[in-house]
C-alpha cells in the first residue's frame, strides 16, 4: 500500500510533466493546425533558462521561473514571427512550418549545446530535497511542487479557454479560420499567443523536471515523444485532455514498471504501445473537442 | 531513345566511379548511395504518395538486422537469407501499412514513429540475437564472384540497388500507379471519385518503398559488415526528410541531390566551421524552406525557365 | 589555432591556402588520427579526453618528438555514429596518418575497426572498456586501454568480500554502455555465486525512477550494483534511492568517476564506491596532476589521464619501432609489457604481450565518495 500511494505521488509528477508538454503541443495545434516537433528543446530551453538564471544567476525560484518561463516565451514568439508566418502569408501547405519547425529543432538544440556546452547542468530544487509526506501521499518536495504549479497552470487556461473572450477566439479559429477571421478576429494575434504560449508552457515543463533530471541539450526529444503521446490519448480538442492523458500516460508506464512481469528494459516500449493503440482504435482520444472536430 | 541514353550513361559513370574510387573517397560514395537510394524510396513514400512515414529507417534496419540474423545466427545460405529478409520486410511493412495508413496526416507520422522506436526497443533488448548494444560483428559475406572482396567490387552492389530502386520507381511514377498515388496526395475524395482505390494504393505505396528500404537495409548490412542500432535510430530519418525537402520533394532528381548535398555538407564544412557545422544545417533546411519551397529541383525549373531551355 | 582556423574558413581561397600552409609544413610530421565526437552523445566524455591528448602531445613534442619527428594529431569527429566513424576512418588513414586513436563510443569504434582491420592500420581506444571490441573482431592492428567490465565487476566484489553480499540489485540505464556493462556485471556475480535478485532498467529521459526503484527495495538486496553511465538517469535513480529511505551500499561503474555527477546530484552520493583507474596518489598520477593544473586550472579526473596515457602509449611503440611502419607498430604495440602510466593501480601496469585488451586485471581500484569529492583508493585489484 505505502509503495501504491508513493507510486500515485510518482505517477502525478510525470504526468504533469507530459500533461504540459502536450499541452504545449495543444496550444499551437488548435489554432494553427501546425504540430511543432520542436516543443520538446522548447522543454531544453526552459530548463537551460534554469541553469542561467537560477543555478548561476543565483536568482530565486520566485524570480527565476517567471523570467524563464517569459524568455522560453519569447523565443516561441520569435519563431513564429521568422519561420511560421512567412510560410502560412506565402500560402503553403499547412506541412511546411512542420518542416520548417523540424529545422528549428535542429537550431535550438545545436543553438543549446554551443552556448550551454555539452555536459549536463544542474539546477537546484526550490524547496531542497527531502522526502514530504502529505496524509498517506509520500514524495520528494519537487513532486509537490510539480504537481501544485501545474494543476495551477491547467486551472489558468482553462479559465482562460472557458470564461474569456481570448478563449473563445482561440476556438473559433480553431473551429474554422476563415469564419473567426471574417468575425473580426485577428488570426495573426491567435497565431503569436499560441506559439508563445505554447513554448512558455513547454520551457516551464522543463524547468520543472531540471532539479530533478539534471540539463543536457539532448533532453528535448524523450519529452516530446511523451507529450505527443499524452496529447494523443488526451484527445487534441481539449485543454484539460492534455493533463488527462499525462497522467493516464504515467499511470499506465509506471504501474508496468513497478508491476508487469516484464523486463524494465522492454517496459521502455510502454508508452509507443500506448500511441499506436490509441491512434488506432480511438483517434479523437478520451476527450472530443465541442463542437466537432 | 533520349531516357535511355541517359539510364545508360548514368549507369556507365556510377560503375566506372565505383571502380575507380578507393579509401576515404570509396567509402563516401558508397555511403552515400545507401542514403541516396533512401531518400528515392522515402520521396516515393512522402513527396509523390504524401505519406509522412517516420518508419522508413526502421525498415532499413529490419532489412539488414534481418539478413545478418538469418544468414550468421540462424546459419540460412545467404541468398536465402536475403530473401528471407526481404520477405519479413515485405510482411511486417504490410502489417503496419494497413493499420497506419488509415490514419490522416501528422497522425501517421506518429504512429510510425512509435512503431520506429519500438524496432529501437527490440534492437537494443534482443540479447544474443540483435546482439543488443554491441550489435553484431565479426561477419561476412561469402565471395561470390569477387563482388566482396576489396572496394569496387561491393561498391558495384550498392550502385545495382540504387539504380534497381531508381529505375521501380521512376517507372511507376510514370504509370497509372503514380498517378494515383498523386491524386490521393493531392485530394484523396477526388481520387477515390476518380475510381482511385485509396486504401489499397496507400498500403502498395507504403509497402513497396518499405521494402525497397529494407533491400537497401541488406546492401548496408556488408558494407562494413557491423550493425548497431545506433544507425537506425530517429535522427537519421530526420536527416532524410531534409534531405528530400531540400531537394524538391516529389522529385526523383530531387531526392538524389538533396541525399548528396546533405550527406556531404558535413564533411566539407567540419574542416571550416568545425562542430557549428550543425547550426548551419538547420538554419539551412529552415531557409530552403522559407525562400525556397519547392527545394533545388525548384530552383533549376525556374533557371530552365529563364534560359529558355525547352 | 582553432579560432584562427576559423576565420580562414570564411573565404574558399583563405581556407585553401591555409591547408597548402599546414600541409607544407607538416610533411615531417608523424600524423595519428584520433576519432572524437564532438557533437554527439560522447561528446561530454570525449571533450576531457582530448585535453589529455593535448598535453601528451606537447610533452612528447616538447621533448623533441619520436624518430626525430613531431607528432601531429589529427582530429575527425564521428558524432557517436558508428557508420560515420567507419568513413573517419578511411578519411584518416588516406591523409596518411600511422595509427588511429579512437575516443567515441564503443559501437564507433567498433565499426572504425573493420576498416583498420582491412587496412592493416594499427588502431587504439585508450577509454572504451566494451571488452567485445578486443574479442569480436579477429583483428590484430587494434588494442584497447580500458578497464574491461569484467575487470571492473571483479574488483568491486572483491571489495566487498569481507561484506559477502549474496543477493544483489543491478541496475543500469538504456544506453549502450549502460546495458552492456551491465550484462558483463550481471555475468561475474552469478558466476561468483551471487544471485542477482532484482534487475531494473532506467530510461533515459524518464523523470523519475520510483516504480524501479521501489522493485529494488522490495527485493530486499544486500547491495546495489549500478552500471548506467547517462548522467540524468543517474541523477534520477539517486533521486529516488534517498526518497524511498533506501540504505544499501550502492557499488557503480568507472563512469562514477566522472566528477560531473558529482556537480548535478550533490551530496547525494556519500559513501558510494566507484570503479577508477585513477590513484591520485600514484607518482605518476602526481606529475600529471600538476601539469594538468598548470595547463587547465583546475585538477583533473580519470578521463584526461584516458588520453594522456594512450598517446604516450601510442608514441612509445612508434619508438621502439624504429619506424612508422605498421606492422612494425602493431608489433611494438604487443610487445608492450610492464608500461606504468598515469592509470591503473599502485603496481600494476599495461601488458599488451598477451592480450590486446592491455589494462592489467589488477589495475582498477576502489575509491569511496566523501564529503562530495572522489577520495582516496580504498581497495585494487582483485
Amino acid at each position: 500500500m505505502t509503495d501504491l500511494l508513493e507510486l500515485l505521488v510518482s505517477v502525478g509528477e510525470a504526468g504533469c510533466i507530459y500533461g504540459l508538454v502536450a499541452l504545449s503541443y495543444l496550444l499551437v495545434l488548435r489554432p494553427t493546425g501546425i504540430i511543432n516537433f520542436a516543443s520538446g528543446e522548447w522543454v531544453a530551453l526552459g530548463a537551460f533558462a534554469g541553469v542561467t538564471l537560477i543555478a548561476e544567476g543565483k536568482l530565486p525560484w520566485i524570480a527565476g521561473l517567471p523570467l524563464a518561463v517569459l524568455a522560453v516565451g519569447l523565443i516561441g514568439w520569435l519563431s513564429e514571427r521568422l519561420t511560421v508566418r512567412p510560410l502560412v502569408e506565402g500560402g503553403a501547405s499547412v506541412l511546411s512550418p512542420v518542416l520548417a519547425l523540424l529545422g528549428m529543432l535542429v537550431v535550438y538544440r545545436e543553438a543549446a549545446s554551443l552556448i550551454w556546452g555539452v555536459d549536463n547542468m544542474f539546477v537546484p530544487m526550490p524547496f531542497g530535497f527531502g522526502r514530504v509526506e502529505i496524509g498517506p501521499f509520500a514524495g520528494s518536495s519537487q513532486s509537490f511542487f510539480i504537481l501544485s504549479v501545474t494543476l495551477t497552470v491547467f486551472f489558468l487556461v482553462w479559465l482562460l479557454f472557458e470564461k474569456t473572450v481570448w478563449g473563445k477566439a482561440f476556438e473559433a479559429v480553431a473551429l474554422n479560420r476563415m469564419a473567426a477571421a471574417l468575425m473580426g478576429i485577428n488570426l495573426k494575434l491567435v497565431a503569436v499567443l499560441a506559439f508563445s504560449g505554447g513554448a512558455a508552457i513547454a520551457g516551464l515543463a522543463g524547468l520543472l523536471v531540471a532539479p530533478i533530471t539534471s540539463v543536457h541539450f539532448l533532453m528535448g526529444l524523450p519529452l516530446a515523444v511523451k507529450g505527443f503521446t499524452a496529447l494523443v490519448i488526451g484527445g487534441v480538442g481539449r485543454v484539460e485532455g492534455a493533463l488527462l492523458g499525462g497522467l493516464l500516460l504515467a499511470l499506465v508506464e509506471k504501474l508496468t514498471l513497478r508491476y508487469a512481469p516484464i523486463p524494465s528494459g522492454f517496459a521502455i516500449g510502454v508508452p509507443f504501445v500506448m500511441l499506436i493503440l490509441f491512434l488506432m482504435l480511438r483517434p479523437d482520444g478520451l476527450l472530443r473537442a465541442k463542437g466537432g472536430s | 531513345m533520349r531516357a535511355f541514353a541517359a539510364w545508360l550513361g548514368g549507369t556507365a559513370i556510377l560503375a566506372a566511379l565505383a571502380l575507380t574510387l578507393d579509401g576515404y573517397a570509396a567509402d563516401l560514395f558508397r555511403k552515400l548511395l545507401l542514403v541516396a537510394t533512401l531518400c528515392v524510396g522515402f520521396n516515393f513514400l512522402f513527396g509523390i504518395a504524401g505519406q509522412l512515414a517516420i518508419s522508413h529507417i526502421a525498415f532499413y534496419g529490419i532489412g539488414a538486422y534481418g539478413v545478418v540474423v538469418l544468414a550468421f545466427q540462424f546459419g540460412w545460405p545467404l541468398p536465402l537469407a536475403i530473401i528471407g529478409s526481404i520477405v519479413i520486410c515485405g510482411i511486417v511493412a504490410l502489417l503496419v501499412a494497413i493499420p497506419a495508413t488509415r490514419l490522416e496526416g501528422f497522425f501517421l507520422a506518429l504512429a510510425t514513429l512509435a512503431f520506429a522506436q519500438l524496432f529501437s526497443v527490440v534492437l537494443l533488448q534482443g540479447g544474443e540475437i540483435t546482439g543488443g548494444p554491441q550489435g553484431i560483428s565479426g561477419y561476412a559475406a561469402p565471395d561470390y564472384f569477387g563482388l566482396s572482396s576489396g572496394d569496387g567490387g561491393y561498391t558495384l552492389v550498392i550502385v545495382a540497388v540504387f539504380l534497381m530502386t531508381l529505375a521501380i520507381l521512376v517507372r511507376l511514377d510514370h504509370s497509372w500507379f503514380g498517378r494515383a498515388c498523386r491524386a490521393i496526395r493531392d485530394n484523396p475524395a477526388t481520387a477515390a471519385a476518380m475510381g482511385v482505390d485509396v486504401f489499397r494504393t496507400k498500403v502498395a505505396a507504403f509497402t513497396l518503398t518499405s521494402t525497397l528500404a529494407g533491400v537497401t537495409g541488406i546492401a548496408y548490412a556488408f558494407t562494413d559488415n557491423y550493425l548497431s542500432p545506433l544507425v537506425f535510430g530517429l535522427e537519421p530519418m530526420f536527416l532524410l526528410l531534409f534531405m528530400i525537402v531540400i531537394g524538391g520533394a516529389g522529385r526523383h532528381a530531387g531526392a538524389v541531390i538533396g541525399a548528396a548535398l546533405l550527406f556531404l555538407a558535413p564533411e566539407v564544412l567540419e574542416e571550416w566551421v568545425g562542430r557549428h557545422y550543425m547550426l548551419g544545417f538547420g538554419v539551412l533546411v529552415v531557409a530552403a524552406i522559407l525562400f525556397q519551397p519547392a527545394g533545388l529541383m525548384g530552383l533549376w525549373d525556374s533557371a530552365r525557365r529563364r534560359w529558355g531551355a525547352r | 589555432m582553432k579560432f584562427t582556423k576559423q576565420i580562414m574558413g570564411l573565404s574558399v581561397a583563405a581556407a585553401m591556402l591555409s591547408v597548402v600552409g599546414i600541409a607544407g609544413a607538416s610533411a615531417a610530421n608523424i600524423k595519428i588520427g584520433i576519432i572524437t565526437d564532438r557533437v554527439g552523445n560522447s561528446a561530454a566524455w570525449a571533450k576531457p579526453i582530448e585535453q589529455g591528448l593535448e598535453m601528451a602531445l606537447k610533452e612528447i613534442n616538447n621533448s623533441g618528438g619520436i624518430l626525430g619527428r613531431k607528432i601531429e594529431l589529427l582530429y575527425e569527429s564521428d558524432q557517436s555514429k558508428p557508420d560515420v566513424s567507419a568513413t573517419k576512418a578511411r578519411k584518416l588513414i588516406d591523409a596518411g596518418v600511422v595509427a588511429i586513436l579512437s575516443i567515441s563510443n564503443s559501437p564507433s569504434t567498433q565499426q572504425a575497426q573493420t576498416v583498420t582491420m582491412k587496412a592493416k592500420m594499427p588502431h587504439m581506444t585508450p577509454a572504451n572498456s566494451a571488452g567485445y571490441l578486443t574479442t569480436k573482431l579477429k583483428n590484430p592492428y587494434f588494442f584497447q586501454m580500458g578497464p574491461l567490465g569484467s575487470t571492473q565487476i571483479r574488483t568491486l566484489m572483491a571489495y566487498n568480500k569481507k561484506n559477502n553480499f549474496k543477493r544483489i540489485g543491478l541496475v543500469k540505464d538504456n544506453s549502450g554502455l549502460g546495458t552492456y556493462l551491465g550484462r558483463i556485471f550481471k555475468q561475474s556475480l552469478e558466476k561468483s555465486g551471487a544471485k542477482v535478485v532484482v534487475e531494473q532498467t532506467i530510461e533515459i529521459g524518464s523523470t523519475d525512477a520510483i516504480p524501479q526503484m521501489q522493485k529494488v527495495r522490495a527485493a530486499k538486496p544486500d547491495a546495489i550494483y549500478h552500471s548506467g553511465i547517462v548522467v540524468s538517469a543517474m541523477s534520477t535513480f539517486f533521486k529516488a534511492y534517498h526518497q524511498l529511505g533506501m540504505k544499501q551500499p550502492i557499488l557503480g561503474s568507472f563512469n562514477l568517476s566522472v566528477p560531473r555527477y558529482l556537480q548535478v546530484i550533490p551530496g547525494m552520493l556519500e559513501g558510494v564506491a566507484f570503479i577508477d583507474a585513477f590513484d591520485p596518489d600514484k607518482k605518476q598520477s602526481r606529475a600529471f596532476i600538476a601539469s594538468y593544473k598548470k595547463a587547465y586550472g583546475k585538477t583533473p579526473f580519470s578521463l584526461p589521464a584516458y588520453g594522456y596515457d594512450g598517446l604516450h602509449v601510442m608514441a612509445m611503440a612508434i619508438k621502439n619501432a624504429g619506424s612508422t611502419d605498421a606492422d612494425k607498430i602493431r608489433a611494438a604495440i604487443s610487445a608492450i609489457k610492464g608500461y606504468v602510466g598515469v592509470l591503473g593501480a599502485k603496481g600494476a601496469s599495461v601488458n599488451f604481450a598477451a592480450n590486446r585488451a592491455g589494462f592489467s586485471t589488477q589495475g582498477a581500484v576502489v575509491r569511496v565518495i566523501k564529503n562530495n569529492a572522489h577520495g582516496p583508493v580504498v581497495h585494487s585489484g582483485y
